[in-house]
């Protein structure tokens, strides 16, 4: 597989777009979707309903939900020419979201999924990269909080103690690391997991405002 | 593995604490932190790590590969509070299994340290693909060691009877709980 950048006229942003060549043909890493981006796409068959897991995101709708929010980004990997293989979502928190109390600083990776039908090429790390690649998240404290019952276990045939170990390297490869919590969703499960990625222009006063929320201390 | 330490946690009390592997320049807060732990409870340490000597021999000679041990430092000043060991096996027999040995600083109980402690070592656990974590408690001594494994989802495997003597020569019974980590949680 190689990897080039689209730089012809009219086509999406050279920093947002890359395009891998690939067995099945051509995949372009889009990121920062816009909204209206996606009627003219289809799902793979490998995001979807299976018997122990189901894709967090089935209806192409729900990635212009998250495009028109504000500072939504939607990142995709589309099997040329219009067949989405696989996405990064990221938002602010929900406002009843325990995070949502620290107002913008907080940003959610929300959902990172590859379908099925094409896992085992390093889509993952490119969506990620790619979406991560924004001068944006140097004000921010990037965030993912991976459950175990969201997790694809029988597809990709891991243990969640592998599958947990696979998301701390992918996202670690991206400046994240773990930190505990007591929020009861990821407290629920040893292996359940938060990372972060504390972006560079972030005040120490706003780390210590997290690192006190996270044990259920409200910010002043 | 360990590069995401130090880990910080925050106790029931507000205390900010910072986990993190053992150093060999942790001796002497080490040596403090023993001494302060009650005779009656020292007199049940396997190893004897209150004792300056032995701890001396035992932090010269750190090896993560064989025991990991991690500490709670109070942030402010630096003060170990509580320590929990993990001890690994080479002989491939036994090499998917771990012991944890845990002991906190007698004012720093109820404050969840301990079962954050065990957690951690969980996920080290999880994160060197061990399949299973043994804890051994004495009874009516470590009764609090017992309590926070049970919420973390250990279970209760066995008992030696009158397999410890307290200082007084009475028999105590040890009591050996397992936590499982290889299950497939995706009927959860």
């Amino acid at each position: 597989m190689t990897e080039s950048y689209s730089n012809s006229s009219g086509s999406p942003d050279r920093d947002t777009q890359s395009i891998l060549e690939s067995d099945r043909g051509p995949i372009v890493i889009q990121s920062k979707c816009p909204p209206g981006l996606f009627k003219n796409l289809q799902m793979d068959a490998g995001l979807g309903h299976f018997s122990h897991y189901s894709s967090i995101i089935q209806k192409l709708d729900s990635f212009d939900k998250f495009a028109t929010r504000k500072d939504g980004r939607v990142s995709l990997a589309i099997l040329q020419p219009n067949v989405i293989i696989g996405y990064c979502i990221g938002s602010y928190p929900e406002p009843n979201d325990r995070w949502s109390l620290l107002g913008g600083l907080m940003y959610e990776l929300a959902a990172l999924e590859i379908s099925r039908n094409f896992r085992g090429i390093n889509l993952a790390h490119k969506l990620l990269g790619q979406t991560m690649d924004d001068d944006f998240f140097e004000d921010k404290i990037a965030y993912m909080c991976g459950y175990s019952w969201h997790w694809d276990l029988e597809g990709k045939n891991l243990t969640a103690g592998q599958y947990r170990n696979m998301m701390k390297q992918l996202y670690g490869k991206f400046g994240f690391r773990e930190v505990y919590t007591n929020e009861p969703n990821i407290a629920l499960r040893p292996e359940n997991i938060m990372m972060i990625r504390v972006g560079a222009r972030v005040s120490n006063e706003d780390h210590l405002k997290f690192r006190s929320l996270r044990f259920g201390m409200k910010p002043k | 593995m360990l590069k995401d330490y130090p880990k910080a946690i925050i106790t029931k009390d507000g205390t900010c604490v910072l986990l993190r592997p053992v150093v060999a320049t942790d001796e002497a807060a080490l040596n403090h932190f023993f001494s302060e732990i009650p005779a009656d409870e020292q007199w049940f340490l396997r190893e004897k790590l209150d004792e300056p000597e032995t701890l001396h021999r035992w932090i010269q000679q750190l090896n993560y590969s064989r025991i990991l041990p991690i500490v709670a430092v109070r942030e402010d000043d630096g003060k170990i509070i509580a320590n929990i060991r993990l001890h690994l096996h080479s002989a491939p027999c036994i090499h998917h299994v771990g012991h944890l040995r845990i002991m906190v600083h007698p004012d720093y109980r109820s404050q969840r340290l301990g079962s954050w402690m065990i957690l951690d070592c969980i996920k080290i656990a999880m994160d060197m693909g061990l399949e299973k974590l043994i804890a051994e408690f004495v009874s009516g001594i470590e009764d609090a060691g017992i309590n926070a494994a049970i919420k973390l989802d250990f279970k209760h495997e066995g008992v030696l009877k009158d397999y410890i003597k307290d200082k007084k020569g009475e028999y105590r019974d040890l009591i050996i709980m397992v936590r499982n980590l290889a299950s497939d949680w995706s009927d959860f």
